[in-house]
């Protein structure tokens, strides 16, 4: 300490809110015997103005470095303080409350006598502290107001439209060759007649033409340094071999010898190396793959634009951002090989599979085609992958597909009155503001729903598929002959997330989605400052709960962007060099990674990003040499409290 | 034990919860006896055994860390290094000769007052019960 402490304690009265309990006038005389305290003053009410004029004339005129306001809880008037403190010139981190109302007054007003030496002894924990005060700054991050979306899903589509409008710039990356995501692959939307393209053709084309946005498909985020503010990201592009001067006119689908499964619709259909990924793909060209593709050069010769260059190599993109939106979405429960019956038959299919069956622009036109021919009998297997009901399955309810099952169910009843439909559950769950509905409406058609309690297995023989159930309200063994197994598959978390985490600091639930900072109270944002997550990477979600959480992130990185400095409190964790070994223990006790190992010379020494820092301090507890300290709690300051409980030790 | 000793109990809360729960019960008027002396640091996770281990050195009976529910940390899982860091320690008091019941870690929440004034009354009776730390110490310094 460059000079010498010189503790001003001002005692409130709250009124008679403390000084009905505590007899004030003795906790005075008792403060001004404390070591370093220079004047200790009571008023009826600190925080009002003529309370802090007392503080700003002890500063100015009695010369008081450190300040101890001994009244109600710093949750209620501590800003007040540090402002009078201020205003004074005094930094306003050097004061020391001491909560004498809510932990001493109110609690203790049946023993007054034992109050007020509890309140003595507070004061004597708070000056000891307040001595070893140091002023502190608060650390400020020019604020970079542009976002950086990675998924163009649903999420991350609503997002950056939602940010654009409001004028910010948005840098949208795309791992496949178009954005979309897979909502524009369901076949239709539940109460609607159309389907997933149809609905988001008018957000895709808003996305395109929106000059805030600047759209990266074929790209992957590679590396993000920085924090909130300004972060440093990386991206590749990923070549796509075909520009914008493509016509589409399909003369290289035509030529081009290799054959694939299309992902698009869920390995139904074929499709070629190069190929648009679907009919309303933004940007509305070829694509080529880059596994499938032999480079053979039969399109190259047809393409009469001269669209197409093989030669074309990844590119390197950087972006600045003041924050990050996640929005990778989910990956559908991909059932193991032989889960019932699944890769068995072709007569076992998904339910995502299904969406694509009932698409008018899918794989059969629309048509319900499996196995080659319309199915008389359809059983549907609900919670495939969810509710524990197989050893693969996950623990969580996926919410969205026991609406998304009745709904088609109900399309096909519509489409084929002739068919049989067994629905069998564990558990129906629509939620949702119309979705009951839909289960009336199920229930007043043919559908048969078959509740289980034991999982139904499915029998893949030669003549054909049946599926064994034990229905548990009949309490009978139930053998289902189908034409078409359709499993009710639940969301999982997405493939991409451990590439996702290997970049971005972000933690991972126990079911493996990514963590939310507050499963309830800060749904959208990673618990570390300038990240936000929209969508299925956090849980299950449909499309209206993704549009929400979409928006939610949009407003959230606004209210960011909103400031033009990010002001981070000083209290954070800070390295004293010379005392540091480098052991990095501190590095894995932090939860929002702002801790880094440098390289000093021929040694290395912990290093603190302040802007990422929350001012835990669980990496001070954790560090074996006292090199790292947080500002404000200090263990100097905190022992300094400890070692003041007991008056025989005060001022060693 | 004689009727007059009253623990002196030193309590590490949260900012985040426990801090809170005890502003409530001030709030509320809940009472509870007058044998806390309350040191804020932010997060459970931030309380260094030799903070507890001081405590007793200057004169406490008992300890009491107190932070946030599992689950709800305000640093995501600070709670959890607190808990490892005081099982931990409480094994190595017992070979000290201090009884593992005078420390005590405890989960309240911003809304648990109630809680607290159950949590302190119990702690005062227990520790009434063990009797004063303080003369021991002395005699063993």
């Amino acid at each position: 300490m460059s000079e010498e402490a010189k503790v001003g304690v001002f005692v409130c009265h709250c009124g008679m809110n403390i000084a009905g309990t505590i007899n004030v006038k003795e906790v005075v005389e008792y403060a001004r015997t404390l070591p370093h305290v220079a004047n200790a003053n009571e008023y009826v009410f600190m925080c009002s103005a003529p309370g802090q004029d007392l503080i700003r004339g002890g500063i100015k005129k009695n010369g008081i470095n450190r300040v101890v306001v001994a009244a109600c809880s710093p949750s209620m008037h501590e800003p007040t303080f540090r402002a009078a403190m201020a205003e004074a010139g005094l930094n306003p981190y050097l004061l020391e409350m001491v909560n004498i109302r809510e932990h001493s007054a109110w609690v203790h007003s049946h023993e007054k006598k034992r109050a007020t030496e509890k309140t003595k002894a507070l004061i004597r924990m708070g000056v000891a502290k307040a001595v070893l005060l140091e002023p502190l700054e608060e650390f400020r991050i020019r604020m970079q107001p542009t976002s950086l979306v990675l998924g163009g899903g649903v999420a991350g589509l609503r997002a950056s439209l939602d940010l654009a409008e409001r004028g910010y710039k948005v840098h949208l990356i795309e791992k496949l060759p178009t954005i979309g995501g897979r909502a524009v692959r369901l076949g239709t939307i539940a109460h609607s007649e159309i389907s997933g393209t149809d609905l988001l053709k008018p957000v895709l084309d808003a996305v395109e033409s929106n000059p805030n946005i600047v759209t990266y498909v074929n790209s992957e985020l590679e590396h993000v340094d920085g924090s909130v503010g300004y972060f440093k990201a990386k991206a590749r592009r990923n070549p796509r071999y075909v520009n914008a001067k493509c016509t589409l006119c399909e003369e290289c689908i035509r030529v081009c010898p290799v054959e694939v499964a299309d992902e698009y619709d869920y390995g139904l259909s074929k499709r070629k190396a190069i190929y648009l990924p679907f009919k309303e793909a933004h940007p509305h060209i070829m694509a080529i793959d880059p596994v499938a593709c032999n480079k053979c050069g039969e399109c190259v010769k047809v393409c009469e634009p001269g669209a197409i260059n093989l030669e074309e190599q990844p590119q390197d993109i950087e972006i600045v951002a003041g924050g990050l939106i996640l929005a990778t979405g989910y990956s559908p429960y991909d059932p193991p090989i032989g889960e019932f019956g699944y890769g068995r038959s072709d007569k076992v299919l998904t339910l995502f599979q299904l969406e694509r069956l009932l698409d008018p622009e899918g794989p059969t036109n629309g048509k319900l085609a499996v196995s080659g021919s319309v199915p008389k009998n359809i059983v549907f297997i609900m919670c495939v992958g969810s509710l524990g009901i197989t050893e693969n399955a996950h623990p969580y309810c996926s919410r969205m597909c026991c609406a998304s099952s009745l709904k088609n169910m109900i399309r096909i009843t519509q489409l084929y009155p002739d068919t049989t439909i067994y629905a069998l559950y564990k558990d129906i769950r629509t939620y949702a503001r119309r979705d009951e509905k839909l289960y009336e409406l199920a229930t007043e058609s043919k559908i048969k729903f078959v509740n289980f309690e034991k999982t139904p297995t499915v029998n893949v023989g030669q003549v054909g598929v049946s599926v064994q159930v034990r229905d548990a309200t009949l309490q009978e063994n139930l053998v289902i002959p189908a034409d078409a197994v359709i499993l009710a598959v639940g969301m999982a978390p997405s493939e991409d997330l451990s590439k996702v985490r290997s970049v971005v600091k972000v933690g991972c639930s126990p079911e493996g989605f990514i963590r939310e900072a507050h499963v309830k109270l800060r749904p959208v944002e990673a618990p570390a400052d300038g990240i936000f997550l929209a969508g299925a990477i956090t849980s299950p979600k449909n499309v209206l709960e993704t549009s929400m959480a979409g928006s939610a992130t949009a407003a959230k990185a606004s209210t960011l962007f909103s400031q033009e400095e990010y002001r981070v409190e000083p209290i954070t964790a800070q390295v004293t060099e010379e005392l540091c070994s480098g052991c990095a223990i501190c590095i894995a006790m932090c939860p929002y990674g702002a801790i880094s190992r440098k390289t000093v010379g021929e040694k290395y020494r912990a290093e603190v990003d302040r802007a990422l820092c929350k001012a835990c301090g669980a990496c001070v507890a954790a560090c074996p040499s006292g090199a790292m300290q947080q500002a404000g709690f200090k263990d100097t300051q905190v022992l300094a409290q400890v070692v003041a409980i007991s008056e025989r030790r005060t001022g060693s | 034990m004689s009727e007059s000793f009253e623990p002196k109990i030193v309590v590490f809360a949260c900012n985040w919860c426990t801090y809170a729960a005890l502003d409530l019960a001030g709030t509320s008027r809940i009472k509870y006896p007058p044998n806390f002396l309350v040191i804020k640091v932010m997060c459970s996770g931030r309380v260094d055994p030799q903070f507890v281990l001081e405590a007793f050195r200057n004169g406490a009976d008992g300890v009491l860390v107190a932070g946030c529910h599992p689950g709800d940390c305000h640093y995501i899982e600070g709670n959890y290094k607190a808990l490892r860091r005081i099982t931990l320690m409480k094994r190595m008091l017992e070979k000290f000769g201090i009884e593992k019941e005078r420390v005590r870690l405890e989960w309240i929440s911003a809304s648990e007052a109630t809680r607290f004034a159950q949590i302190a009354n119990e702690m005062v009776e227990q520790i009434k019960a063990l009797g004063p730390l303080a003369p021991r110490l002395e005699v063993s310094a």
